[in-house]
């Protein structure tokens, strides 16, 4: 796609969403007793107020390491669409073992040695992944499909073995951080600086990601991996080790973000229906696709759809009610009208194939 | 001084072709070598055992004086072997610079991030130092095909290539790109490196190169020093004499025109316009033959008058009816039968058995699929027929296609498609790699079509195939049909020189069919 293609896509969307701003605006003017006045004052009042940012940076915790994970796999060629099911092994791992180091009461140092074990226990998952579709060439949406249901079955088949129960009963979560006199600052301090440790890492991830990625040989080869696996090849670098790399970050990020979740936020693992990942590590993909497989556009977009989730919740106590399903879609909505029409989300030329070195 | 590069008596097959036969190569140092020969005839292959992604079954490879083994590109690369495909092995998402040095990253900050200063710098440098004009910040996917190969060539000078080899370089360019890059070649040769190229050009090996190695078949026929060597040895080279076989063939009897085509303008995949402009009105009782060498448009011109490519322009016509807009397989309803140059490609599905195959493109009608259900019976009577007629072995229509010899799956094809019962046919390189004996069988069936007052378009390379079967023969040269020729009369020096995109003085130029009127 051209350059100038790309630009008046951009301003097409940009008409758009002008237009939409400035139908609202006229509902306003010309009808002020319009029932969406008070919901505008709401949504005003949250975006302003530090505690609902605060919470909705917690969302973006799992999302955005799904994302940022899926970013090196995809871009290395490897399609993961597992991430879902690395984010459940993870969770769950995470509040087993922390249960079993402590029991209902495990200290910080438990909880942080349960998170190591569950970024552990993910990357192995995603060693597994990496193999059967490195080296045995499985397909990789199906292996990726497997992945998710063999986490989504397993987690709570172990939990009913542990507790007897799919949900584990709730323990403590990681203490949040505050920095001293950061803090203090007017909004940003407590959103920023008052924050769950996950919250921290997940900003540090977020720009070592895009650092890695646009700055370092490593991440030239990860994008020429998923490119033109040839081109790499032939100039001497190994096209499955970058591929296994890749494969094997979704897995550390996949890790970070499912035992964030349970240990930062949750407290527990509930093993019932879609697990309590609930389709973040779907959201994740949608979020890395809206991001254009930019580390920056992919955890605002996760931010995005974290906000949604949080505003949901929100606006449920405050007595208005909008189903929760309909919040539920709109990443993927979103998502498929951002690939369908806007067309800005470039997919790696060789996303999804198997590379043979010496093959002609 | 001993050669740059050497290669003794290379033979390398594939499963039922010889693709090179005891082939001799010798470079100098610092000069420019063309490899010319027809598609098909192992240059490729050849360089392809150089660069080390092929391993020979015969023979040596020695760069400067000492024998090599090449196992993976990697080890030739090593050894200051470069190679250029005709499909660059570039990253469209980096810059040029980061193409260039990919896998060879300038490194600072302890190895940590790249020195994209330096590395620009670098490119630069080597860039100015040969006359290319790259901007090393710009995007590959940005920069134009032409700068796209420079940039492949840099990137195989920065990993510290002395020789470089580049497949059909000028096949993805424009006149002026190609001026370029000849340029190029002579920059890059003052600096002492040695360069292969492979063409079926004839006029760029000419311009281009010091010394000219001519393939046929797989095999060596020829090196010629450039300067001394003219177009006509050189399409002789080529294109070669063949054992004559004697075709019985009465004077024709030509007539309506069968199969149309008027201002036919035929683009590539690449959008490159390969057919320009091509008028043919192949007559009832005719064989309207095509020469030309290879990769002039005869390609693209069947596949738009097969229906197999949707031409720019132009009219395609069978028996006066405008099937321009057809599909494929209203064309075949419409009377047009096929025999496609590639058959593993095009003419069979090769998992299939001959049952199926001969079912291939007569599925649709009620003779085989009344109802919609396939009548499997009659089916594999209609192979068996085929098997028969045609001399097809093994007799076995339960055989998978991939099982039989080429020469047998081309009987097979030819089978299937004369029983259509066919008004037209297009015939396309029908005889290539075929056995003698099948050869004739080929050539009297299409005889017999002609004798039948059916329509017949022949397209070869075999300048003694479309001599002796066509009745009138178009010689193809650059997408255009450079002149319509009696193939009685004219001579074989004459058809070297039209194939050339030259026109000789006295060339039996016909615009009428024979017979008619004369």
């Amino acid at each position: 796609m051209s350059y100038a293609d790309t630009s008046r896509k951009r301003r097409w969307l940009l008409g758009a969403v002008g237009l939409v701003v400035a139908a609202l605006i006229a509902i306003e003017v010309l009808f002020p007793a319009n029932p969406f006045t008070g919901l505008a004052v709401v949504l005003l009042t949250l975006v302003t107020d530090p505690n609902y940012v605060g919470s909705v940076l917690r969302l973006t915790v799992p999302i955005a390491f799904a994302a940022l994970g899926g970013i090196f796999a995809e871009k290395s060629g490897v399609i993961n669409i597992g991430l879902e099911g690395l984010l459940i092994i993870s969770a769950f791992t995470s509040i087993a073992v922390a249960a079993t180091l402590g029991g209902g009461t495990p200290s910080q140092f438990d909880l942080w040695v349960a998170f190591g074990v569950a970024v552990l226990a993910s990357v192995l998952f995603a060693l597994l992944f990496a193999v059967v579709c490195i080296e045995y060439k499985a397909d990789q949406i199906i292996a990726g499909l497997a992945v998710w249901l063999i986490a989504l079955g397993l987690a709570p088949f172990a939990s009913k073995v542990i507790w007897g129960q799919v949900n584990s009963p709730p323990i403590a979560t990681l203490n949040d951080w505050t920095v001293p006199v950061l803090s203090e600052i007017p909004f940003f301090g407590p959103v920023l600086f008052d924050a769950n440790p996950t919250v921290y890492m997940l900003l540090v991830a977020v720009a070592a990601s895009w650092y890695t990625l646009n700055r370092t040989a490593f991440g030239r080869w990860i994008e020429a991996s998923g490119e033109n696996p040839k081109a790499l090849d032939t100039v001497g670098v190994d096209v499955r080790k970058v591929r296994y790399a890749g494969v094997l970050l979704s897995g550390l990020f996949s890790g970070i973000g499912g035992a964030g979740l349970a240990l930062g936020r949750v407290g527990q693992f509930i093993g019932g229906g879609t697990t309590m990942i609930n389709g973040r590590g779907w959201i994740g993909i949608t979020a890395y696709l809206f991001g254009n497989y930019n580390p920056l556009g992919a955890f605002g977009a996760s931010f995005l759809f974290a906000s949604l989730d949080a505003l949901q919740i929100r606006l449920q106590q405050l007595g208005y009610s909008i189903p929760s399903e309909l919040i539920g879609i709109i990443p993927y909505v979103t998502v498929v009208v951002v690939l369908a029409f806007v067309g800005r989300t470039q997919i790696p030329d060789a996303a999804g194939e198997h590379y043979d070195s010496g093959e002609d | 001084m001993s050669a740059a590069v050497y290669l003794e008596g290379i033979t390398k097959r594939f499963p039922g072709v010889v693709a090179n036969d005891e082939v001799d190569l010798e470079v100098e140092e610092g000069s420019i070598h063309a490899l010319l020969g027809e598609n098909g005839a192992g240059k490729t292959t050849l360089m392809n055992v150089l660069y080390g992604l092929y391993q020979p079954d015969g023979g040596t490879v020695h760069l400067d004086g000492e024998p090599r083994e090449f196992e993976t590109p990697r080890d030739a690369i090593d050894a200051g072997v470069g190679m250029i495909h005709q499909h660059f092995m570039l990253v469209d998402t980096l810059t040029t610079a980061e193409n260039i040095v990919l896998g060879h990253e300038p490194r600072k900050w302890g190895g940590l991030a790249i020195d994209r200063v330096r590395a620009d710098r670098e490119v630069r440098e080597l860039s100015r130092r040969y006359g290319f004009d790259v901007d090393p910040e710009a995007r590959v996917e940005n920069v134009s095909v032409g700068v796209q190969q420079r940039v492949e060539i840099l990137k195989a000078l920065y990993g510290g290539a002395d020789v470089l080899i580049l497949d059909e370089p000028t096949a993805v360019l424009t006149p002026q790109e190609v001026a370029d890059l000849f340029e190029v070649f002579d920059e890059l040769a003052a600096e002492d490196k040695t360069i292969i190229f492979i063409t079926h050009k004839l006029g760029e090996a000419m311009e281009a190169a010091d010394d000219i190695t001519v393939l046929r078949n797989g095999k060596n026929v020829g090196t010629v020093d450039a300067d001394a060597t003219t177009r006509e040895e050189l399409a002789e080279l080529m294109v070669g004499r063949e054992v004559l076989l004697e075709a019985d063939k009465e004077p024709a009897d030509p007539g309506a025109v069968g199969l149309a085509v008027s201002d036919l303008r035929v683009t590539d995949d690449r959008g490159v316009e390969q057919v320009r402009g091509v008028d043919i009105d192949a007559r009832e009782g005719e064989v309207f033959g095509i020469a030309g060498v290879d990769g002039n448009g005869q390609s693209e011109l069947v596949e738009a008058v097969t229906g197999l490519r949707t031409p720019e322009s132009g009219r395609v016509e069978i028996g006066g009816e405008d099937v321009t807009d057809r599909s494929r397989r209203e064309r075949i309803d419409a009377g047009m039968a096929y025999i496609p140059e590639d058959r593993q490609e095009r003419g069979l599905v090769m998992e299939f058995d001959l049952v199926e195959n001969g079912l291939l493109g007569s599925q649709h009608t009620s003779e085989f699929a009344a109802g919609g259900r396939i009548d499997w019976e009659h089916t594999r009577e209609h192979a068996e027929e085929i098997i028969a007629e045609y001399d097809v072995r093994p007799p076995n229509a339960d055989a998978e296609s991939a099982s039989l010899s080429g020469g047998n799956q081309q009987k097979f094809i030819v089978g299937r498609e004369f029983a259509r019962d066919p008004d037209v046919i297009v015939a396309s390189h029908p005889t290539r790699g075929v056995d003698v004996g099948s050869i004739e069988f080929i050539h009297d069936r299409l005889l017999d079509l002609r004798r039948a007052g059916k329509t017949v378009l022949l397209v070869s390379s075999k300048l003694d195939e479309v001599q002796q079967l066509s009745d009138r023969l178009g010689v193809m040269h650059e997408g255009e049909l450079v002149d319509v020729v009696d193939p009685d009369r004219v001579t074989e020096e004459e058809l070297g020189l039209l194939m050339a995109g030259e026109t000789p003085e006295d060339a039996p130029s016909i615009a009428d069919p024979p017979g008619g009127d004369r």
